[in-house]
């Protein structure tokens, strides 16, 4: 329905700055995925493009309009709050129906629109009861619903399906996607929770203190991190990370040794993801420091002199602790950055 | 072990004890008073008291006779009833603007409000007494409620307001997106979510408005705008020495309707009450 487009976008509060210089350009009918840790500015983000917070600096564009001087209610975006902000006077039905009755939705079609969002979120039966004698996972659902009712231009989430257990997380997750792409509303969504991000995104926005650290498809954040933050941010567990140093083709730090492009030199720092690692083989020795099996595969997790590594090893795999262990890796994924953390000698 | 126990429920005893004590501080006076209103006269003035009263009207065959008790009894309802719905319409955009809207001086403003609630009201009594005159409007109960509502209004709108400060903002930033406006998120949203706060606010006025004295006094010159409060002074000097059945009586009939009032909507009250007093 609309594209969005932020432009140099700075939120400060006093002195704090909370979103740094961002810039960042939502195709139309887009799923896009905000990712970051705690506090690092998604919620900020989402609350200047639903109009709730004034940029310091910058523009903000939606479906093409300069939207910096538009309401909030005039910018027809719907969100899903954190906090889910259900109206606690209201029934759940009336707090459903409530962006209806405010956009004169003609009544006759309320009734339906309401029963097919509830339905959708699996809140049918409790459609009479007010907020407060709802549980949290049917209180999240039920802000789900109230934005979902409608068709916005946007849809804002933030962190929808923080609260649900993993199964009904699940069928949500699906549900929502599904719905986006038949809604085709341009949808930002924010979340802690990697799978979701990787599950839903068309693209992917890795935030760090107010600065983006990357944009990119799920594999391509995955694949091809831009920098340290996001390499050790994504996967699970996350991307190894090794301090060394790098001379004439060869990486070398406390007990590992691998080939890397002789075009690097000085302090670098290895990247090599748990499943590129495999036991036995001559790039990295130690100790072992746990093994935890998890039915499929394994967690091993090796001690060098500096470091800890995670390794993802057979579903077989088992050694007494302390014992000395080799460990190979996959040299053609392997990931270099410089001192300023970002990617060096991409090819 | 078991003399904690044993004292625990010595514990329970004693608490009965204090609550049924402080139950009965509390209540037999205004029974005792309740009894002196049903009393003849001879019977209240004498160096012993008589614990069990004689029944007896006389008091309230004064009242209805020689006093037109049923008009005072109009008047303060009206003039207290009118100077609540004043103050209610006028704090509750004032509290929600105080609340929530960014503007300069909203603090000074804020606290202006209240600063007219820490000055003597004597001090203004005489400007207030020549305003009314000039106005026209002495000896009328719609001046009562004007003034009623002028001195509550400070309070009315610091109660109501320390209500919406905790109502989560996130709440009228989802209306917001819903698309309301700043009325319906008032009429929609805010009041119904600090109602509690809102009667609070409302029983406290009501009852400063009935008690008022200094200002009932300098603007009812007769009977016509007399209130209970006032018309009760009237049984304490005279010919006839102090009437104390009558008055008795009288306060009764004065401080009823309130104890009605605190009784129904007890629950939102004491809560009320708390939240405000932390809030302050
Ligand atoms: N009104 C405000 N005044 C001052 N600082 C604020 C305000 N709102 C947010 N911040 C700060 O801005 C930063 C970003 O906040 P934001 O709510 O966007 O984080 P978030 O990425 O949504 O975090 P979370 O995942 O915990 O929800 C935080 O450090 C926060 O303390
Ligand atoms: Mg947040």
């Amino acid at each position: 329905m609309a594209s969005i487009l932020l432009k140099n976008v700075v939120k400060s509060f006093g002195s704090f700055v909370g979103v740094q210089d961002m810039n960042l350009d939502v195709v139309d009918e887009e799923f896009l995925v905000l990712l970051g840790p705690s506090g690092c500015g998604k919620t900020t983000t989402m609350r200047m493009i639903a109009g709730l917070e004034h940029p310091t600096e910058g523009e903000i564009r939606i479906g093409g309009a300069l939207m910096n001087d538009i309401d909030a209610r005039d910018r027809d975006v719907a969100m899903v709050f954190q906090g889910y902000a259900l109206y606690p006077n209201m029934s759940i039905y009336e707090n459903i129906r409530f962006p209806l009755r405010m956009r004169q939705v003609p009544k006759a079609k309320h009734d339906d629109l309401i029963r097919r969002a509830a339905e959708m979120v699996e809140l049918g039966p409790f459609l009479d009861r007010k907020p407060g004698a709802l549980s949290g996972g049917q209180r999240q659902r039920a802000a789900l619903a109230r934005a979902i009712v409608r068709q916005p231009q946007v849809f804002l989430m933030d962190e929808p399906l923080s609260n649900l257990d993993a199964k009904l997380r699940a069928s949500m997750r699906v549900q929502i996607k599904h719905m986006q792409r038949e809604l085709k509303v341009t949808t930002v969504y924010v979340t802690h929770d990697q799978i979701e991000a990787m599950t839903l995104a068309d693209r992917i926005v890795i935030m760090n203190k107010g600065v983006i650290q990357q944009i990119g498809t799920p594999d391509d954040i995955y694949s091809n991190p831009a920098n340290t933050f996001v390499a050790g941010f994504i996967g699970s567990p996350p991307m190894n990370l090794i301090a060394g140093t790098a001379q004439n083709g060869t990486f070398s730090a406390a007990g590992v040794k691998v080939p890397c492009p002789a075009s690097l030199s000085g302090n670098i720092t290895l990247g090599i993801r748990p499943e590129d690692c495999q036991v036995g083989g001559d790039n990295l020795q130690g100790q072992v420091y746990g093994v935890e099996p998890t039915g499929d595969i394994t967690y091993l997790t090796v001690r060098t002199a500096n470091k800890n590594i995670e390794i993802k090893a057979g579903r077989e795999f088992r050694a007494p602790i302390d014992s000395a262990i080799a460990v190979g890796f996959d040299t053609t994924r392997l990931y270099f950055f410089g001192e300023d953390g970002n990617r060096v000698g991409v090819k | 072990m078991a003399s904690i126990r044993k004292s625990g429920g010595d514990n329970l005893l004693v608490r009965y004890i204090i609550l049924v004590s402080w139950t009965l501080v509390c209540v037999v006076p205004i029974l005792w008073f309740l009894t002196i209103g049903f009393r003849p006269r001879t019977e209240i003035i004498v160096p012993e008291p008589i614990y069990w009263p004689t029944w007896s009207l006389d008091a309230w065959r004064l009242l209805v006779s020689d006093w037109p008790i049923a008009l005072y009894l109009r008047n303060s309802v009206v003039a207290v009833a009118g100077s609540v719905v004043i103050d209610l319409v006028l704090a509750i955009p004032a509290a929600f603007a105080l609340a929530r809207y960014e503007f300069k001086g909203r603090e000074d403003i804020g606290f202006y409000i209240l600063s007219t609630r820490m000055m003597a009201p004597a001090i203004v009594a005489v400007p207030i007494f020549f305003l009314f005159r000039n106005i026209g409007l002495l000896d009328s109960v719609w001046a009562l409620m004007l003034i009623y509502a002028a001195i509550n209004l400070s309070l009315v709108t610091w109660i109501i307001r320390s209500y919406m400060l905790d109502i989560p903002k996130e709440l009228e930033d989802a209306a917001r997106t819903d698309g309301a406006g700043d009325l319906t998120i008032l009429w929609e949203i805010m009041i119904p979510a600090c109602l509690p706060g809102i009667i609070t606010a409302a029983v406290i006025a009501a009852i400063f408005a009935i008690n008022e004295f200094l200002f009932t006094l300098l603007i009812a010159s007769t009977s016509k705008a007399y209130t209970m409060s006032v018309a009760l002074a009237n049984f304490t000097g005279g010919s006839d020495g102090v009437i104390y059945n009558a008055i008795a009586l009288v306060s009764f009939i004065a401080f009823a309707p309130i104890l009605i009032l605190v009784i129904l909507i007890q629950k939102h009250l004491s809560r009320g009450l708390t939240m405000g007093a932390v809030k302050g």
